[in-house]
């Protein structure tokens, strides 16, 4: 009997045995539960229509966070600041150990990872019922972001890898640079695919419909490349097809009367008519999603803040720009509060950040501020959160309006420049309408002949804070751009201060990390061999 | 035949414990007694007779009567290092006979140290295990590294196997959800800090009975894909056989911390910020008003002393075991409430443990261990720039604690804003908070199917329940301020539940014994969480999310699942007790790699062999004075696999904008993914002399790692950052493979007799090398120093250590124009006294590649941050009723990279507080120094990573001294009590060191290996005094 009893038991032994051998099918594959795969996505018009949005926001917010505005602005003598973060292009010190440094460089780089990713893999991974216009569309946006971004690192850095698929290099990261004239010849054939990919848009007042990127946009995009190539015919000609499609059109310009040059910095007219190409920041809760420009510039200080935070103003305007405005320029008071001004419609805190007000003037040059200069930035300048007027606010107080890469005025002023060519003067009726159309919104008078230093001027003027007066300068000749930055008061209020630029200030250094992870971007750079 | 007298007395054993059930006999009669339970007896015997006291375990003793009438025997336990058991993977061998590498420390060699976890309590204890507390927080994760480093990815944490229950050691998470307990992520820049908490807090060290560590691979091998870095196998307390027992245990404690920085007070900070000004080019008539006379300013605030306290603790735990012919069982509740020795923090546990075991049939045991805890820790911020400690030394002292109308103070004026906050009102008004909930237990059933095979089935679970909250509220410290308060609520919940069938086989046949094992095993585990994100409270109190502006609050979540599932068998043959073979095998079938491959499976082998020499015949002779030599070699391979999922397949992250939604490719897959394997061979002698009285163990190893999983280094232009900011996050790769090569040492000595002395050295050495890696790749490491900017701090480098510390040579600095104008061109800076150039009073670094200028490519290796070795020594001491121990642990040889005085010496902005040696830099009338003239941009290159500041970090700290009375036994028994002790107790007592830091035992920046010793305002271990009491009845 006993001898039995002890068979049952091992029967009974193996019989669980043999269970827990038999439930191992798929046990241990496990499928992302909170992911997606990237294999079973892409099946559908949505999906691919959606699938560049993130590159609309995220991929840009190390780059526009604070990198962006420390070396345009800061560098080319429009902003001051005295944050140690920030502050290096004020003395051109900026070096390869800049942690902004290396963010600015990684975000331009996420956007080519990004468009490489569309542009070699996304037709061969749509489902069938994706339209073709639709997965163009897409892939044109992806040729247009990854241009937009090349043309950033060509004019930050100069010679940098030509990355058109990255998994080419994933087992061989230690790449040389490509030649300058290569980064851009690879720059103006993404913007010319994406004028043949890209749907044609009108920008109406439905401005939801407006944010991503059309024909227009690429054609407009190119427009300035060629001019930053000096090829004049061929900026005029695009810049041309960008204005006679009636595409765009001027806040508070002939067509669009009710608004005006302060609408455009405006929560609410987010993509309205005359923006190009924006970043369309959101509040989603993550770090990195929308704009800390309201934060960065404005005023903080005990007794008035324009930040929903109290370590705002960062970033403030030059001694340099105080004094170039034109009496009865409507962008002065725009873009620069001084002493005395009145926004009536900007919520602020008071009392030490105790009560909210709506309106205020601005104090006194002793009371604006940390960094001293007497004076605040106001273009992006939202104010607190107040309802429709600002939109909402995340937990870092950053916002949801839009950051513009490219708007129309921009353009105009290309076209006036394409149209000048190099030369010393014009009054050529095309070129005129382009400069004078700007200047007249902004409230001044017509010219009837216009110099390159009139059009120079009018750039700085028109997209100071902008992020764009750093490439002005340094397309010009080398000896004009560092004349014109050694005569910058590059001091706070009490202290003037001088820096003359060196040649190699011109560039920026390759991040220090980069460098130990691949000496070679210090060789010269090598000819690249486009397919 | 004498007159027979009434002899009574008291048998207790050396610790002064009653012994129930000893046997008393009358010597030379049949004449017989036993203790009672409180260990008395009373006996008839004849005045000049000789008693005789005898009970299984400890060594018969003889006292002769000699007339008297009260005998009280102490008797000792058995010389047990000959027949102590070690628990090895899935089974138990007699030390004696283990051919493996494997150090067990016993609850007599840890009682004494009141440490929070079981972890800590290993430090010093174990040859070739290095335990480094990475805070002095109480409940903060430590690093054990078992014979160096073998990965440098996931984790290098040992596996714990605590009652048969696998936990990983990983406390940061990163094979699960990703995301260590108290914050969504780790990365260097964070303001997160070092925040990884132990996964062993929930076990009561009270309830411990042994640990044993397997070192070498022919141990773990059969841990297979989880052995790689060792594996320590806690058993906890059981019942015993005989009456019951209660315990309680108690104690208190005291802690603070035992060293302050010299930072500045008020007169010197208000002079050194003058002087700063004027060199940053401030007008003199600018200076503050208020720090024109300094002499006649007070001292000021002084932030340390507002910040650390002396911290006090309470323990209590109560257990109670007992058993019968058939059951044992062992009961506890611990309660352990302490306070962190700076403001704002500390930690409570409840915990309670269950085990059972009974033999239902005369072939079936069943049982169980449950423990179930609950802990509650109030957290800081530290190691990070943003984190209280940097707060302390660098915030302004002309800044109050408090407002004259007592809210908490901070700068008035915009201008004076610096980067630090008040971290007294930081510790005491934000909320930094973790609950955890954990229950970890298995049940078991074991059948003997036939004499000599059993067959047992074990399942075992472990889970958590995770809440945490960090809540900000709106505050208005001078210009610092929240107007409306921010809340982060977390929770997280992960189980994991792992059944084991094991078949084993003993049997003997004559002189040869066979132990065969064959198991199967799967592990299964889950995790989810949500994290909401809340503002817009109209009040600071209460909080929640339900009374935050539901407009503004966001959640998000995240959940997975692994799994593991394995095969295993072993064969133990011992010939005669002198020759031993073991070998084992483990098939491992991970759900880290891609199911379509065969790389999801990896096998595992291990073979082993022994050789008692003293049991050989010609070693007859020597027995008097050699108790035991043997000889052991061992081989073994073993795997790891905790990466995080999927990592072998592009998966998609949601990345929002204005215009919606939309999904971007997080990473670049890597469908080659496979194991990481490490191949360990071990050579071992161990031999006892003079009745035990000296042992030695001494291990040799050689281990090394191939393929060891870790992200590819990619530099940013190809994966533009990683997946946080929309670009993809590198691929894992097999990348490499490096070498430890060491020994481990073991030296005990004890006597017997009225006045024990034990005493215990071990000391450890390891040499770790990096062999090679993929493509050449550099896995430099940054930290985050200042304003959330990370530098990069270590790199690791084929030849080398890894993690070592990397950057820039300096040699002094410029003294004179000839100097400057003959050295290379430093960072593209001309030669000139503007900014952005250099000049005297800068840092001189050396062309280490000598191209004629300094630049990123003159950076190099700076510092070792491996000791050359490690040491403990325990002595325990016994004389009557005094028990005294001394434990001293330390190591020498390794670099500290101090960052504390990086900050500290920066002179680069005004606003700040800093050490006091930041006054004595460089000017032309002061040369002699080593700190460089002030420049006011924290990105000047005198800032650089040097080694200037790369410090010796060797110590020998006294760690304990244990001071214990027990009561006589005579008296307490009437008590009804066996066993009554009093000691005082004073940890972290001294520490022998040249660093100048708070502490030099640094540990790793959230257990990541690549960052181990870097001070970046690292929470001090406090020195603490307790008193407390054992109580037995």
């Amino acid at each position: 009997m006993k001898k039995y009893l002890n068979r049952y038991k091992l029967l009974a032994v193996l019989a669980i045995v043999g269970l827990a051998i038999s439930c191992t099918e798929d046990f241990t594959d496990r499928p992302s539960e909170d992911g997606i795969s990237l294999d079973s996505y892409y099946s559908n018009d949505e999906q691919v229509a959606s699938a560049t949005n993130g590159m609309y926001s995220r991929t840009w917010f190390q780059f526009a966070n604070k990198f962006f505005y420390a070396v345009t602005e800061v560098g080319s003598g429009n902003m001051f600041s005295g944050s140690s973060d920030v502050a290096a292009m004020r003395n051109f010190s900026l070096n390869g150990s800049d942690p902004e440094l290396t963010n600015g460089w990684s975000a331009l780089w996420a956007n080519v990872a990004q468009s490489n990713s569309i542009i070699n893999f996304l037709s061969a991974r749509v489902g069938p019922g994706v339209s073709k216009e639709v997965l163009d569309n897409t892939i044109g946006e992806a040729h247009f972001l990854r241009a937009t971004a090349y043309f950033y690192l060509v004019r930050l850095w100069g010679a940098v890898p030509i990355i058109e698929n990255n998994l080419d290099f994933i087992g061989n990261p230690q790449i040389n640079t490509n030649r300058v004239e290569d980064v851009y010849t690879l720059i103006e054939r993404d913007y010319l695919l994406a004028t043949d990919l890209l749907v044609e848009k009108t920008r109406g007042v439905n401005y939801a419909s407006n944010g991503h990127v059309s024909k227009g946009s690429a054609r407009a995009m190119l427009a300035k490349v060629y001019l930053y190539q000096k090829k004049y015919t061929e900026a005029k000609a695009m810049a041309e097809m960008v204005i006679n499609s009636g595409e765009f059109k001027l806040l508070g310009g002939p067509s669009l009367p009710s608004k005006s040059f302060h609408d455009l910095f405006t929560y609410p007219n987010n993509n309205n008519e005359e923006s190009i190409f924006a970043i369309q920041w959101v509040v989603d809760g993550n770090y990195g999603s929308a704009n800390n420009a309201n934060t960065q510039f404005g005023i903080s200080t005990a007794a008035l803040t324009t930040s929903n935070t109290s370590y705002g103003g960062v970033f403030a305007p030059s001694q340099d720009v105080l004094n170039i405005w034109e009496s009865g320029d409507v962008r002065r008071k725009e873009t620069i509060m001084l002493p005395g001004d009145t926004y009536t419609d900007i919520k602020v805190k008071v009392n030490g950040g105790k009560t909210d007000q709506t309106g205020f003037v601005v104090p006194s040059a002793e009371d604006i501020g940390g960094q001293g200069a007497g004076a605040a930035i106001k273009k992006y300048v939202l104010g607190i959160v107040n309802g429709n007027n600002t939109g909402e606010i995340d937990a870092w107080s950053m916002m949801e309006n839009n950051t513009y890469i490219m708007r129309y005025a921009d353009l105009l002023l290309i076209h006036a420049e394409a149209t000048l060519a190099g030369g010393g003067a014009t009054a050529d009726a095309g070129a005129l309408a382009s400069y004078n159309a700007v200047r007249n919104r902004a409230g001044l008078p017509s010219k009837t002949n216009i110099t390159f230093d009139d059009i120079f001027m009018e750039r700085r003027k028109e997209l100071m804070f902008e992020g764009d007066y750093w490439f002005d300068l340094g397309r010009l000749p080398r000896a004009q751009a560092t004349a014109i930055m050694a005569a910058q008061n590059r001091g706070n209020r009490f202290t003037a201060e001088y820096f003359t630029p060196s040649e190699d200030d011109f560039l920026l250094d390759y991040p220090d990390n980069e460098v130990s992870k691949n000496p070679k971007l210090l060789d010269a750079p090598v000819p690249y061999t486009f397919e | 035949m004498q007159a027979q007298n009434t002899v009574t007395g008291t048998v207790s054993d050396d610790k002064g414990m009653t012994i129930p059930g000893v046997s008393v006999t009358v010597k030379g009669t049949t004449s017989s007694v036993s203790t009672n339970i409180d260990g008395q007896y009373s006996i008839q015997a004849p005045s000049d007779g000789t008693l005789v006291f005898s009970f299984i375990g400890f060594t018969t003793q003889e006292l002769a009567i000699k007339g008297r009438t009260v005998i009280n025997a102490k008797i000792a336990e058995t010389a047990q290092t000959l027949d102590e058991v070690v628990v090895i993977g899935y089974g138990t061998q007699k030390k004696d006979d283990v051919n493996s590498a494997v150090s067990s420390i016993r609850t007599k060699d840890i009682e004494n140290l009141k440490q929070t976890t079981v972890d800590q309590m290993i430090q010093g204890k174990a040859a070739g295990v290095s335990v480094t507390n990475n805070t002095g927080a109480p409940g903060g994760a430590v690093s054990i590294r078992v014979r160096g480093t073998t990965s440098i990815s996931g984790t290098n944490e040992p596996l714990y196997v605590i009652d048969g229950v696998p936990v990983s050691g990983d406390a940061t998470g990163k094979s699960m959800s990703g995301r260590p307990m108290a914050s969504d992520g780790f990365d260097s820049s964070g303001g997160a800090g070092n925040n990884a908490v132990s996964p062993l807090s929930m076990i009561n060290p009270n309830d411990i009975q042994s640990i044993d560590i397997l070192k070498d691979a022919s141990a773990t091998a059969i841990y297979g894909s989880r052995g790689a870095n060792g594996v320590i196998i806690i058993t906890t307390k059981s019942g015993k056989k005989g009456t019951g027992r209660l315990t309680y245990e108690g104690y208190t404690s005291a802690s603070s911390i035992y060293k302050q920085l010299n930072v500045m007070n008020l007169r010197q900070y208000a002079t050194h910020q003058n002087n700063l000004a004027l060199i940053y080019g401030t007008a003199p008539d600018q200076l503050r008003p208020e720090f024109a006379n300094p002499q006649l300013l007070g001292a000021g605030t002084d932030w340390q002393d507002a910040v650390y306290r002396t911290a006090i603790a309470k323990s209590h735990q109560l257990s109670f075991s007992g058993g019968s012919e058939t059951t044992s069982f062992y009961l506890s509740g611990g309660f352990l409430d302490q306070d962190g020795t700076i403001i704002g923090s500390g930690y409570k546990r409840y915990t309670t443990r269950l085990n059972l075991d009974s033999k239902v049939k005369s072939w079936l045991r069943v049982g169980t261990n449950m423990n179930a805890g609950i802990t509650n820790e109030k957290l800081t911020i530290n190691q990070s720039f943003g984190g209280l400690i940097s707060n302390t030394l660098l915030q302004a002292p002309d800044i109050p604690v408090r407002n004259p109308d007592g809210s908490f103070a901070g700068p008035l004026d915009n201008s004076l804003n610096s980067t630090y906050f008040n971290p007294v009102a930081e510790a005491l008004t934000k909320d930094n908070g973790l609950v955890r909930k954990n229950f970890i237990g298995n049940t078991y059933a074991e059948a003997e199917i036939i004499k000599g095979l059993k067959y047992r089935v074990e399942l075992g679970a472990n889970t958590e329940f995770s809440e945490h909250t960090d809540f900000t509220p709106s505050y208005f410290w001078g210009v610092q301020t929240n107007p409306v308060a921010d809340l982060t609520e977390r929770r997280q919940n992960w189980y994991s539940v792992n059944l084991k069938n094991l078949l084993t086989y003993d049997r003997t046949i004559g002189k040869h014994a066979f132990t065969l094992l064959a198991g199967q095993e799967a592990n299964d585990s889950h995790w989810e969480g949500i994290t909401a994100t809340a503002t817009g409270f109209q009040t600071n109190s209460p909080y929640g999310l339900n009374l935050a502006d539901p407009a503004q609050t966001r959640t998000t979540s995240y959940k997975g699942s692994a799994s593991l599932y394995s095969f295993f068998g072993r064969a133990i043959y011992d010939f005669d007790n002198r020759y031993g073979l073991s070998a084992s095998f483990r098939q491992d079938t991970s759900s880290k790699f891609d199911p379509t491959t065969p790389n999801q499976t990896g096998y595992f082998p291990a073979v082993s062999a022994s050789w008692k020499i003293s049991n050989e015949a010609f070693m007859e002779g020597t027995r008097k004075y050699i108790d035991n030599i043997k000889l052991r070699v061992g081989y073994g391979e073993t795997g790891n696999q905790q990466i995080p999922n999927n990592r072998y397949s592009a998966m998609l992250q949601q990345q929002n904008s204005g215009l919606g939604t939309g999904f971007l490719p997080a990473n670049f897959p890597n469908p080659n993914l496979s194991w990481e394997s490490m191949e360990q061979t071990n050579i071992g002698l161990d031999f006892s002399l003079f009745s035990g009285r000296l042992t030695a163990n001494l291990d040799v190893y050689n281990k090394e790692s191939s393929g060891f999983l870790f992200q590819v280094p990619l530099p940013n232009y190809l994966t533009g950052g990683g997946g946080q900011y929309g670009g993809m996050d590198a691929p894992y790769s097999n990348l490499g493979s490096m070498r430890n090569r060491g020994y481990d040492i073991t030296l005990n000595y004890n006597t017997t007799g009225n006045f024990v002395w034990n005493s215990t050295l071990v000391f450890s050495h390891y040499k770790n090398e990096l062999l090679d890696i993929q493509d050449g790749l550099n896995l430099v490491q940054s930290v985050n120093f200042n304003g959330y900017q990370p530098y990069d701090v270590t790199n690791t480098i084929v030849g080398q250590p890894i993690g070592m510390f990397y950057g820039y040579v300096a040699e002094g600095i410029f003294n004179n124009l000839d100097q400057l104008n003959s050295a290379p061109l430093q960072f593209d800076q001309a030669v000139g006294t503007a900014a952005g150039q250099t000049y005297l009073g800068d840092i001189k670094y050396k062309d280490v590649n000598n191209d004629g200028k300094i630049d990123a490519t003159d950076r190099t290796l700076i510092g070792n941050p491996h000791p050359k070795f490690t040491f403990g020594f325990t002595n325990n001491f016994r004389y009557e009723n005094f028990d005294l121990s001394i434990f001293m642990q330390g190591t020498y040889g390794n670099d500290v990279m101090n960052l504390t005085y990086r900050n500290g010496t920066s002179n680069a902005g005004l606003y700040q507080n800093a050490l006091s040696e930041a006054s004595n830099y460089w000017t032309p009338t002061n040369t002699d120094t080593d700190i460089p003239r002030p420049i006011g941009s924290t990105s000047n290159p005198n800032l650089q990573v040097s080694n200037r500041y790369i410090e010796d970090g060797s110590y020998l700290r006294i760690q304990n001294i244990t001071l214990g009375y027990s009561l006589p036994s005579d008296l307490i028994s009437k008590l009804k009590m066996s066993r009554v002790r009093i000691y005082g107790t004073a940890s972290n007592v001294y520490t022998f060191t040249k660093y100048s830091g708070y502490d030099p035992e640094i540990g790793s920046f959230n257990q990541n290996q690549l960052l181990t010793g870097v001070d970046n305002g690292r929470y001090p271990s406090p020195r603490t005094y307790s008193i407390g009491v054992n109580v037995e009845f």
